[in-house]
């Protein structure tokens, strides 16, 4: 803030951070009091699916027209997910991700399971999955994972563990419908539920996402499927001495894995206001694309440039290790975050783990779960 | 003639007096009355007109009964108010038997010892929802579908004692001795005493607890959202998370709406139900 006023000192910007619990509810809120800022920093899902979708946004097409390019060079994944689809920009994106998973990499070698991995690539197939888990229990490292569906938190890596499994998609290929009734879905659920019931794998309706990883941190566990380069920097604090922390991309058929992407950006919100709406894009702009602030912005995040000209933000830093995670950036997978009703199906999403884990017909419970989000 | 003459100056006066008293008291009443319209009355209206429409973040228009109608066809509705009134048949009995019986100890005990009791029973609600649920946390019964209710129904006993205990305390100590002792001396048992003097005593203090308390568990929301978000399986849904989660996820007010109109009506019945047993019983 302090380097954007050096340069603009007759711009006024007050931050307000909003937290994942309540932040949604803040926003609705203020989108129906009329109070709504003038700049909201999102992703997708909510920039262009629900507030774009509304209405409620600006179109800021005007922002991309000198760097469209650096971003499609970076990623094309992320351009197609900045816009509706008549071509109307609603984010202008500043850092992306993609979310894997974790390992205890001590674990693993304690129970002889990292022949099954890719340590190069930091990929393994479904089968390879399968037999370090084998390989865990025998090795009494229990429970080797769980996966946790008490809520909608960190649910990015139960859609990704479950999609991945068997290679199949979560909605159709136009974003407009759910697809978890697919032959390859009901198949990868069917698995997780045999592994749960045969002792391999726990489930649990009573965590979300942040236990999962503190039971990551705490070694009670030797895989987590919710981490990515963040939760690396923010998690290391509390790491047990004997978690060695190892990022795997999902386990699929292929090997090839689609992992769940992030993309963050800022939204405009259409207060009526062209001289505040002009500030707030060269305060955006400045952010996003000042040589002298862009990289540091990034940086700030934890997260990767979307712009292929500023390369890697954090070689020589503090934050180094953030870079390991560019590994995982290829296998970005569709952003089909953007499909209607995508909040509804959020917890659709999570009380279809649990009927399943608590013994359900997967291809009904699938069926109802599809049903109630493509409503 | 005089006094004919004299009567009517005198009532004119009366009245008078009594008008600027009226106005005074309409004018001390002023600042309350109107943070009672405008945060009470006038969102109870609107919530009312809105339930009468299809009012979501894109669209605004009237669709007559459609919320209502919607709302006794979802299964989730159902299990929202089923859920909802067992946490209320249970909690409110359990709080208000646990309170008086704690109370009734309390109150027996030193002065100093009375006290330090007090602040531990009223300690949950001092430290709010949120402590205890970062504690509750760790129940794995939460998880359970079967237990998941009788859970949540433990944890609100916890926050919710305090304050009765603390009232029934204060009742009790207020009970008129000289009848209690009358009692005695007359040959009365304790359950006699209880029944005969004390309780017809506390009564107002009961009625209070049992209207406060059905409210509060008709409105029980932050120990779903934070431990449970309805799961498993919605077997924790209750309608306040159903209306929360219906108008700030789904952003669907006007269904939402409508459900806060069916709530409200229920516990209006509830309560209204309750006065009238608890004036039977002084009656």
């Amino acid at each position: 803030m302090a380097n954007f006023n050096a340069v603009h000192p007759e711009i006024k910007v007050k931050v307000q951070y909003l937290d994942y619990a309540s932040g949604d509810d803040q926003v609705t809120t203020a989108i129906e009091a009329k109070t709504t800022p003038d700049i909201v920093m999102e992703g997708p899902e909510r920039l262009v699916a629900n507030w774009g979708a509304a209405g409620k946004m600006l179109d800021i097409s005007d922002l991309w027209a000198d760097t469209k390019d650096d971003i499609i060079a970076a990623s094309p994944a992320v351009e197609a997910a900045c816009k509706n689809g008549e071509g109307i920009y609603y984010e202008y994106p500043l850092c992306m991700t993609t979310h894997c998973m974790v390992i205890n990499y001590n674990d693993f070698e304690a129970a002889g399971a990292l022949q099954y991995l890719d340590e190069a690539t930091h990929t393994w197939t479904t089968e390879g999955f399968l037999n370090a888990l084998d390989a865990l229990n025998a090795a009494g490292y229990q429970p080797t994972a769980v996966v946790y569906c008490g809520g909608q938190g960190g649910d990015q890596g139960t859609r990704a563990l479950v999609t991945n499994l068997y290679s199949g998609q979560f909605t159709n290929a136009d974003h407009t419908a759910y697809t978890m009734t697919s032959e390859e879905n009901i198949k990868a659920l069917t698995l997780l539920q045999t592994l749960v019931n045969e002792g391999k794998l726990d489930a649990d309706p009573g965590i979300v996402a942040g236990d999962e990883i503190a039971l990551f941190c705490n070694s009670t566990i030797s895989i987590g499927f919710c981490w990515n380069a963040s939760a690396a920097v923010s998690n290391k604090a509390s790491l047990a001495d004997d978690v060695k922390v190892f990022p795997m991309a999902f386990p699929s058929d292929d090997g090839v894995p689609e992992l769940q992407g992030g993309i963050w950006g800022f939204g405009l919100f259409d207060n009526g206001d062209e001289a505040k709406a002009a500030a707030a894009k060269t305060f955006v702009k400045f952010v996003c694309d000042d040589p002298s602030q862009a990289a540091a912005s990034v940086y700030a995040s934890g997260f990767f440039p979307t712009r292929a000209s500023l390369g890697d933000v954090y070689a020589g830093t503090d934050k180094a290790e953030n870079g390991d995670y560019a590994i995982f950036m290829p296998f970005l997978g569709d952003y089909y975050q953007v499909t209607p009703n995508w909040a509804a199906q959020r917890t659709e999403w999570w009380n279809l783990l649990q009927r399943v884990f608590a013994g359900g017909d997967v291809a009904a419970e699938a069926a109802v779960y599809e049903a109630n989000s493509n409503k | 003639m005089q006094k004919t003459a004299v009567q009517p100056r005198q009532s004119v006066a009366m009245m008078q007096s009594r008008r600027r008293e009226n106005i005074a008291g309409y004018l001390f009443m002023a600042p309350s009355l109107l943070f009672f319209l405008g945060f009470v009355v006038f969102p109870m209206v609107m919530c009312l007109v809105y339930s009468f429409t299809d009012y979501t973040m894109t669209s605004f228009s009237f669709s007559g009964f459609a919320n209502y109608q919607r709302m006794f066809q979802d299964a989730i509705f159902g299990k929202a108010l089923w859920n909802t009134i067992i946490l209320v048949l249970i909690s409110v009995p359990v709080t208000c038997f646990f309170s008086l019986w704690a109370a009734s100890i309390i109150s027996k005990l030193h002065d100093r010892t009375t006290s330090f009791f007090r602040c531990v029973f009223y300690l949950p609600v001092v430290t709010g929802s949120v402590a205890v649920t970062v504690i509750s946390r760790n129940m794995n019964w939460l998880g359970d579908a079967s237990t998941a209710l009788g859970c949540i129904i433990t944890i609100l006993l916890t926050t919710s004692v305090g304050q009765p205990i603390v009232l029934y305390v204060s009742a009790l100590n207020n009970v008129d001795q000289s009848l209690v002792e009358a009692a005695s001396v007359d040959g009365a048992t304790n359950l006699q005493t209880f029944w005969r003097i004390k309780w017809p005593q506390i009564m107002p203090t009961t009625l209070y607890i049992l209207v406060i308390t059905t409210i509060n568990s008709f409105q029980c929301f932050a120990l779903i959202q934070l431990l449970t978000s309805g799961g498993p399986n919605h077997a924790t849904e209750t309608i306040m998370y159903y209306i929360y989660y219906n108008a700030f996820k789904l952003q669907s007010y006007g269904y939402g709406s409508a459900m806060g109109i069916i709530l409200a009506l229920i516990i209006a019945a509830f309560s209204a139900l309750q006065f009238k047993v608890a004036q039977t019983d002084n009656g």
